[in-house]
């Protein structure tokens, strides 16, 4: 930060902070449902991909004339049977989390693009449409501030939060003493559902578009994730808190801002990421070294 | 022994022409051929190590025949020649992604990496103007070299292979997008051209395309390295289990290392085949790829399965995923239904995988008892023999070796009169003769030693139950005969190995014959195997002059105790479940078994020859109306393994039983039962010696003997055998 402050022109003015903060809403509440996810010992590959399955479902129900409360009452519906979706293969049929949620993606974006889309990569909303107009302005900060307050209200007082961090510790110590493991395992990918749709809302309104290929280009995938455990959630779960969220949403606004500012090309910064992300990594890998040896198969 | 009650005894009548056994005229004993049971098969398959690589095969069949039956000629040589140039490249990764999964990790880089190798080899070949196979070396060192990052991180660094590879996925991503931008104006104007290189894009060879060949070497080079070579095995043991590599002196982290460098380089290979066949590369090149390699692999290995090189099962997987994909966009399916499907079949593989995996175990031990419905005859010849109408004689006997002995399931002597018989524990013990106080150990074998017999050179011939036929020299050598027969031809169950060797006798020839009693239970589950009352045992016979174990009689029920008749032309055996002995003519045992006793009142186990031409015949558990009545309903059976705890399972009546003694064409001429407060129960041999009785239990810790008084005070079993043959 004190490298972008003093080499690039304009990066220290409360304008250009204004706009990181409001640029990074987004990916403030995704990255809430991902460190909650992380902090379970899980990783959750479909959260861009029900992000836009959200915000599609909202904007063509509301293009469909279908008023702003019941249409946001079904999206939430729909986000939350991915999520649960997720959850129960993850926790029921038992299927390691990465693979579910890569294939869950995978799912996911095809179904929307096949049956909603019709093959196209974009959903063009009218920039009239209530949504966009609900949710321009301050709202997108303020819905981030929101999703961030009740995501550290669940990990700190909630015994849903409480048991993510047991599952994180050591799962089978959870479910051996009686922690109802499953369904919090249910209500954590439920909730990254939820946060990833506020998020897809925030990003549809501010573009008038929902785009598909930020799945596909995965990015926005890889940025949640770095903010995660950039901030200091250790992959190996069962550590950490909102705190570090913010810390690592902070750094990854900035380079990104920063970046941007540098007139670097977005493939530029893209590679620039997957540096910072390898990095990141390594430091993590040091912090909290891992025991691979015993590793199962969902441990990758 | 104080005040034995007399009994009667027949008149030695050893040699008697009337107690000369008219086989011919006997019962035919019915054999089974073939045991046919769709539980059994199914339970059969289900333990087999192929049935994981068998769902696979089938897909693929099912992906085949279905397109087979749906589009006209599909299969055509020139369709499949367009696949086969258009399948290698992606072929190459998904082989290089095996070995990435087979050592443990993950590479989701490969599609960056190869549309990297991609432009280096354009790169190469028409900016630098290169010779082609310098362009190939290019490519793979690129390839190898994203190998090395990921590597030194997931290796050697040991991160999360997942994130590590995603974090190389998109750095080289970015890399290629930013190199191809440069100079894919100047790439695309090049009009360069070499045979080598449009030979290896274009040319076939046999008839195939040359690429195809590429990836058929690479695949069979594969195979090998998982089959034969130590860097293979080393994979395989590290993906498998990592500690126990490391404990077992594999350096782990090195393995790790090459498989990724090695898995890089291939896809540094696939990456050169791709840029020779196109010529060119787009922004999208290898997008998704990935994916579609992770979910042929997927589906190849029935799940994500590390520690697995199963090449040829990942290249089905490929081909139905290749297949499948391809017909589907021909049919007019847009990307987008592809990408469904595909994302569909990953999730219902692995929930089945994952399913079939954790409940394989239960579903095998839920089929695996199989029972069948077996008749028996009544009791007969029994009137007043019965322990209900006779004092229980075995009371009477003394006890030898009480508590240092545990379960000798078969004693013998030799002819110096020295007791021998196996533990449990895997010994066998030697009591010396006369007052069999001096109890030492003869030799450990291991396994559960049960029936015992001397060979004409005076060594202990036993059958061991999980081993075999042991013999035992008196100084203790131990040598083990045979562990194994002839496989049956209809068995989906490898069945040559001897499960429960139960009982022998040496024929005057010398040869063995001895019984496996069930191929389909151990030892501590003998008990299932009444409950299951199919023919799961066989006669098997040793000849020691070609060292050849063969089977003589395949589907026997329970095939227990055997011994030569007096004139050693017979084999006499004990069909336990089914209360019988049945005998074999040793001129012509192909001609099968005959019934020579039937209705026996208990089950049958060992039988040995007595001083007057007759055989004592143990009966290990009493028969009762309800077992019998159970042994008629293979549901009932069935049900109560499921249902109800093994302690309470019907079963025959352990607490009584005793010996037969039989006269020489088996006319049961009297009882000596043992009482159910002991000292001896479950009686499973006896040897008759010098004017006396020795009698094992396979559960006692002692042996009885008890006096024969009016038997030949001279008799002993070796002598009298020898002396014959």
């Amino acid at each position: 930060m004190l490298f972008f402050s003093l080499f690039v022109d304009g990066f220290a003015n409360l304008g250009n902070f204004k706009v990181i903060a409001s640029n990074s809403a987004a990916l403030l509440m995704l990255s809430c449902g991902m460190g909650v996810v992380i902090i379970s010992r899980g990783l959750d590959l479909s959260i861009v991909a029900a992000m836009v399955a959200g915000a599609a479902t909202f904007g063509i129900l509301t293009v469909a004339g279908w008023s702003v409360f019941p249409a946001f009452v079904v999206t939430v519906l729909a986000v939350l049977a991915i999520g649960v979706f997720n959850g129960w293969l993850i926790a029921y049929v038992e299927i390691p989390g990465m693979l579910t949620t890569l294939a869950s993606a995978m799912v996911i974006t095809g179904f929307f693009r096949y049956e909603v889309l019709n093959g196209e990569y974009l959903l063009m909303l009218p920039s009239d449409s209530r949504a966009v107009q609900l949710l321009s302005g301050d709202a997108p900060a303020i819905l981030a501030v929101l999703v961030f307050i009740a995501s550290w209200l669940i990990l700190r007082y909630t015994t849903m939060g409480r048991v993510t961090y047991a599952l994180g510790d050591n799962a089978a110590a959870a479910r051996l003493s009686g922690l109802p493991v499953r369904l919090t395992t249910l209500g954590i990918y439920a909730f990254a559902a939820l946060t990833a749709l506020f998020a897809g809302l925030v990003v549809a309104a501010a573009s008038s578009t929902v785009d598909f290929r930020i799945v596909t280009n995965g990015s926005l995938l890889f940025e949640a994730i770095l903010v995660v455990v950039l901030g200091g959630i250790p992959l190996r779960g069962g550590r950490g808190g909102m705190r570090n969220i913010l810390v690592g949403l902070a750094l990854i606004a900035v380079l990104r801002n920063g970046m941007t500012l540098l007139n670097l090309t977005t493939q530029t910064q893209d590679m620039f990421k997957g540096v910072v992300l390898l990095i990141a990594i390594v430091i993590d890998n040091y912090i909290n070294p891992r025991d691979t040896e015993n590793d199962t198969v969902g441990d990758l | 022994m104080a005040g034995p009650a007399p009994f009667p005894m027949r008149p030695t009548d050893g040699n008697n022409v009337n107690n000369s056994i008219k086989f011919n005229s006997l019962t035919r004993y019915k054999v089974p051929r073939l045991v046919l049971s769709p539980r059994r098969i199914f339970s059969d398959i289900l333990s087999k190590g192929w049935v994981e690589s068998a769902i696979p095969l089938l897909g693929f069949l099912a992906v085949v025949i279905t397109i087979a039956l749906t589009t006209d000629s599909y299969f055509s040589g020139s369709n499949m020649r367009i696949l086969a140039l258009y399948g290698a490249d992606t072929g190459l990764v998904i082989l290089a992604l095996l070995i990435v999964v087979a050592v443990g990790g993950l590479d989701l880089s490969v599609g960056s990496s190869l549309a990297m190798s991609a432009f280096v080899a354009l790169y190469g070949f028409h900016i630098l103007e290169l010779p082609v196979l310098l362009v190939l070396v290019m490519s793979v060192a690129s390839g190898a070299a994203v190998g090395v990052v990921n590597g030194v991180l997931a290796g050697f660094m040991g991160c999360g292979a997942l994130l590590t590879t995603l974090g190389t996925m998109i750095t080289v991503r970015g890399l290629f997008t930013l190199a191809s931008q440069a100079k894919l104006v100047e790439i695309s104007l090049s009009a360069r051209s070499d045979d080598l290189w449009d030979w290896v894009g274009f040319a076939q060879f046999m008839t195939l395309p040359v690429v195809f060949w590429v990836l058929a070497c690479v695949a069979l080079l594969t195979f090998f390295m998982f089959r034969q070579s130590r860097f293979g095995w080393h994979i395989l043991a590290v993906g498998g289990n990592r500690k126990a590599a490391r404990n077992g002196g594999i350096g782990v982290k090195k393995t790790i290392f090459s498989a990724y460098v090695l898995a890089g380089a291939i896809v540094g290979l696939a990456g050169f085949i791709y840029a020779a066949r196109q010529n060119s590369i787009a922004a999208d090149t290898g997008i998704g790829l990935e994916f579609f390699a992770l979910t042929a692999l997927v589906v190849g290995l029935g799940g994500f399965v590390p520690g697995r090189g199963a090449v040829v099962s990942v290249l089905l997987g490929f081909a139905t995923i290749y297949f499948m994909n391809n017909v589907l966009v021909n049919s007019g399916f847009r990307g987008d239904f592809v990408q469904l499907v595909m994302g569909s079949v990953i999730i219902v593989i692995l929930a089945i995988d994952v399913r079939f995996r954790k409940n394989r175990h239960r579903l095998l031990a839920a089929t695996y008892l199989d029972p069948v419905a077996l008749k028996l005859p009544p009791v007969q010849n029994m009137t007043g023999l019965m322990p209900s109408d006779l004092a229980p004689k075995l009371a009477e006997a003394t006890v030898l070796g009480s508590g240092e002995i545990d379960g000798p399931e078969d004693v013998i002597l030799d002819a110096g009169g020295n007791l021998y018989c196996g533990t449990r524990d895997g010994r066998i013990m030697r009591l010396a003769a006369p007052d069999f106080t001096e109890i030492t150990v003869l030799a450990k074998i291991g396994g559960r030693p049960l029936g015992l017999a001397f060979d004409a050179a005076g060594d202990l011939i036993v059958c061991v139950a999980g081993m075999g036929l042991v013999r035992v020299g008196l100084n203790g050598d131990v040598e083990l005969l045979s562990d194994q027969t002839e496989r049956s031809l209809v068995q989906v169950q490898d069945d040559t190995s001897i499960r429960m060797g139960d009982d022998l006798d040496i024929a005057p020839d010398g040869t063995i014959y001895f019984t496996d009693a069930t191929k389909r239970y151990d030892m501590e589950n003998w008990g299932l195997d009444l409950l299951e009352g199919r023919p799961n045992g066989r006669l098997l016979s040793y000849d020691p002059k070609t060292k050849k174990t063969r089977t003589v009689c395949d589907n026997l029920i329970f095939p227990n105790g055997v011994c030569l008749t007096h004139d050693g032309k017979h084999l006499l055996v004990a069909s336990t479940w089914t209360c019988s002995i049945l005998i074999f003519d040793l001129a012509d045992l192909a001609a099968g078994p005959r019934v020579f006793m039937s209705g026996l009142a208990g089950y049958p186990d060992n039988i040995n020859r007595a001083s007057d031409g007759g055989y004592w015949i143990a009966l290990a558990g009493m028969r009762n109306p309800v077992v019998d009545l159970a042994m008629k309903l293979p549901a009932l059976r069935l049900r109560m393994s499921k249902q109800v705890p093994p302690t309470d399972w019907l079963f025959g009546n352990l607490n009584i039983g005793g010996v037969l003694k039989v006269n020489g064409t088996g006319d049961i001429k009297d009882a000596l039962w043992d009482r159910a407060s002991g000292p001896l129960y479950m009686i499973t041999s006896m040897r008759e010696h010098k004017g006396a009785l020795y009698l094992g239990g396979v559960n006692n810790n002692k042996i009885g003997r008890l006096d024969l008084p009016g038997a030949d005070p001279d008799w002993t079993g070796p002598n009298r055998y020898r002396k014959e043959s």
